[in-house]
């Protein structure tokens, strides 16, 4: 009944699904981490203490993307090394 | 061999756009209502209000949780946490039990790409239809209809986006604020943030999301035993597949039940087979069930050559619901319940914060007496104003000379009440352990005690 199975849009590359694997798992690190971080400590009073002012929305989201930076380097680090590894038995040292 | 494997690796890329076909069905429509209950209740919830304040809030800026009557505070963070251990849990248990019921009717990925598939049915049509746009030439009313796909696409992801938003700051603010093109700068990035999000997930990313980016589509098969629900083929009776006339016996030539129509292939969202068996990207929608029993009842066959079945059942063996793995996630899960619902129902919305002042360890005053200093913060957790009595204990003569009685805390608030305790020398020597008890005085149940120390010459 379907012989022409349209083949369109590929799916995605090895490249692409490293991409987003890396950007969504350290989204979801950084979510968490936020949110414990911001359960204890107050942005508004960690700015005032560095002399700084800066609103709470400023410090949430500062400290999201900090977390999220600091996850997607070693995230994307961790894929990196693994997908670049030597293969096991490989000759060339 | 190894030339073997290497092809194999290059055959795994051929895969296409996935265009599932349209059906309906029991578990469809169960999906669909599923889908408008759960969307319902996304856009719909921060619309409530109680007691003149949106109903559901999580107010970041001023640190404070809005549930209905309750307000939660950054100190009750352990809550939040039981909360999130409580809702895993209920997955395993779920998926235990029921396979991966999540996937099909309740992930975000799978109801907004719902959502997102109906727009584009919409404006593009039927699953044919939609191969045909996407293979022909530009022209006037292609354009029409991808302008028309995006726009809905567009404009339904900036609501969501905004409603996103609603969850943390007032809903109507944001949006008069919106309407008035004032809205804040924050405000207006999270809006785009989280719209952009779901039109790249929902709109092109799709089940890539669960085959790829989805930890849960990992890890879900350690969770599955053989009396899971699963869906699945019914391999003895299908077999062999092959097409024949609608009028044609039921077991003409041989063959099986499955005509090989290949419905149930059009129509999976994930673009698998289920007829090759139990795969990780069966996000177990049902919509391959209700495909084949439409065929199964055009045959006049039994329906049920696909279906919601357990691996036990399907191989004759009677299916087990009370399993080990069973019991102990349902046991852990009343526990947790039970531990979450006690302790929200005994808090004390009090809380009192004892800080010793780090400046002086103590000051001799006259008549033989020792001073220390110290800084109580007290926050009143309820949302109307309340009077405490605050007590001090520990040293024979302690007493505090300046703690206002009773001590008036505006609602949600926190005051910072500096004391100064006083104790006589003799008795006062070294560190001694002090405790500072706080007494709702209208509500003497509500009582707190906070430990600290009083030092004294050594």
């Amino acid at each position: 009944m379907v012989t022409d199975e349209y083949r369109g849009t590929r799916q995605w590359s090895r490249n692409q699904q490293a991409v987003a694997t890396v950007v969504w798992v350290s989204f979801l690190g950084a979510a968490i981490g936020t949110m414990v971080f911001f359960a204890l400590f107050d942005p508004a009073l960690i700015w005032a203490d560095v002399g700084v002012e800066l609103s709470r929305e400023s410090g949430y989201a500062l400290g999201f993307f900090s977390f999220w930076a600091v996850t997607a380097l070693t995230s994307g680090m961790t894929a990196w090394l693994v997908r670049t590894a030597p293969k096991r038995g490989s000759t060339s040292s | 061999m190894s030339a073997q494997k290497a092809q194999v690796v290059e055959l795994f890329e051929a895969a296409q756009k996935v265009y599932p076909r349209e059906i309906k069905g029991r578990f469809t429509s169960l999906s669909k209502l599923a889908t408008l209950l759960l969307l319902g209740l996304f856009y719909g919830v921060p619309w409530l209000m109680w007691d003149g304040r949106q109903a559901f809030l999580f107010d970041l800026p001023a640190r404070k949780f809005h549930l209905l009557g309750l307000t939660l505070w950054p100190q009750d963070f352990p809550y939040l946490a039981l909360l999130l251990i409580i809702a895993a849990l209920s997955l395993f248990f779920f998926t235990a039990l029921a396979g991966r019921l999540w996937c099909g009717f309740a992930c975000p990925q799978t109801v907004w790409t719902e959502a997102f598939i109906w727009m584009e049915q919409l404006t593009e049509g039927t699953r044919s239809q939609r191969i045909k746009l996407d293979k022909a030439p530009i022209s006037i009313s292609k354009l029409r209809k991808k302008a028309s796909k995006q726009f809905l696409w567009i404009t339904f992801s900036l609501w969501t986006g905004l409603t996103f938003v609603g969850y943390f700051t007032p809903i109507r603010e944001v949006l008069v604020d919106t309407a008035t093109l004032s809205v804040g700068g924050w405000t207006l990035f999270w809006t785009v943030f989280y719209g952009f999000a779901t039109y790249g997930n929902a709109g092109y990313m799709r089940e890539q999301v669960c085959k790829y980016m989805c930890p849960y589509a990992r890890f879900q098969s350690a969770m599955f035993d053989k009396d899971t629900l699963i869906i699945s083929y019914d391999q003895q009776r299908g077999e062999p597949r092959g097409s024949r006339s609608r009028k044609a016996e039921r077991g003409i030539r041989g063959l099986g039940d499955c005509i090989d129509c290949q419905l149930c292939v059009q129509v999976c969202p994930t673009g698998i087979d289920i007829r090759n068996g139990l795969q990780y990207e069966c996000i177990a929608c049902a919509a391959c069930v209700d495909a084949c029993d439409s065929i199964m009842d055009k045959m006049n066959y039994p329906r049920g050559l696909v279906r919601y079945t357990t691996h036990n059942a399907v191989s004759g063996k009677g299916t087990h619901i009370l399993r080990p793995r069973v019991v102990v996630y349902a046991l852990l899960l009343t526990l947790l319940i039970a531990g979450l619902v006690t302790s929200m129902a005994t808090r004390t919305p009090i809380i009192l914060d004892v800080i010793r002042d780090r400046n002086s360890l103590y000051r001799e005053v006259d008549g033989g007496m020792v001073e220390n200093t110290y800084t109580l913060k007290v926050i009143n957790q309820r949302n109307e104003a309340r009077a405490y009595r605050i007590d001090v204990a520990g040293i024979d003569g302690l007493s505090a000379d300046n703690i206002p009685q009773p001590v008036i805390v505006e609602a949600g608030s926190v005051l910072s009440l500096p004391v100064r305790l006083s104790a006589p020398r003799d008795v006062a020597s070294g560190v001694n352990v002090i405790e500072f008890r706080i007494t709702d005085i209208d509500d003497i149940s509500d009582s707190l005690v906070e430990d600290s120390r009083f030092v004294g010459p050594f």
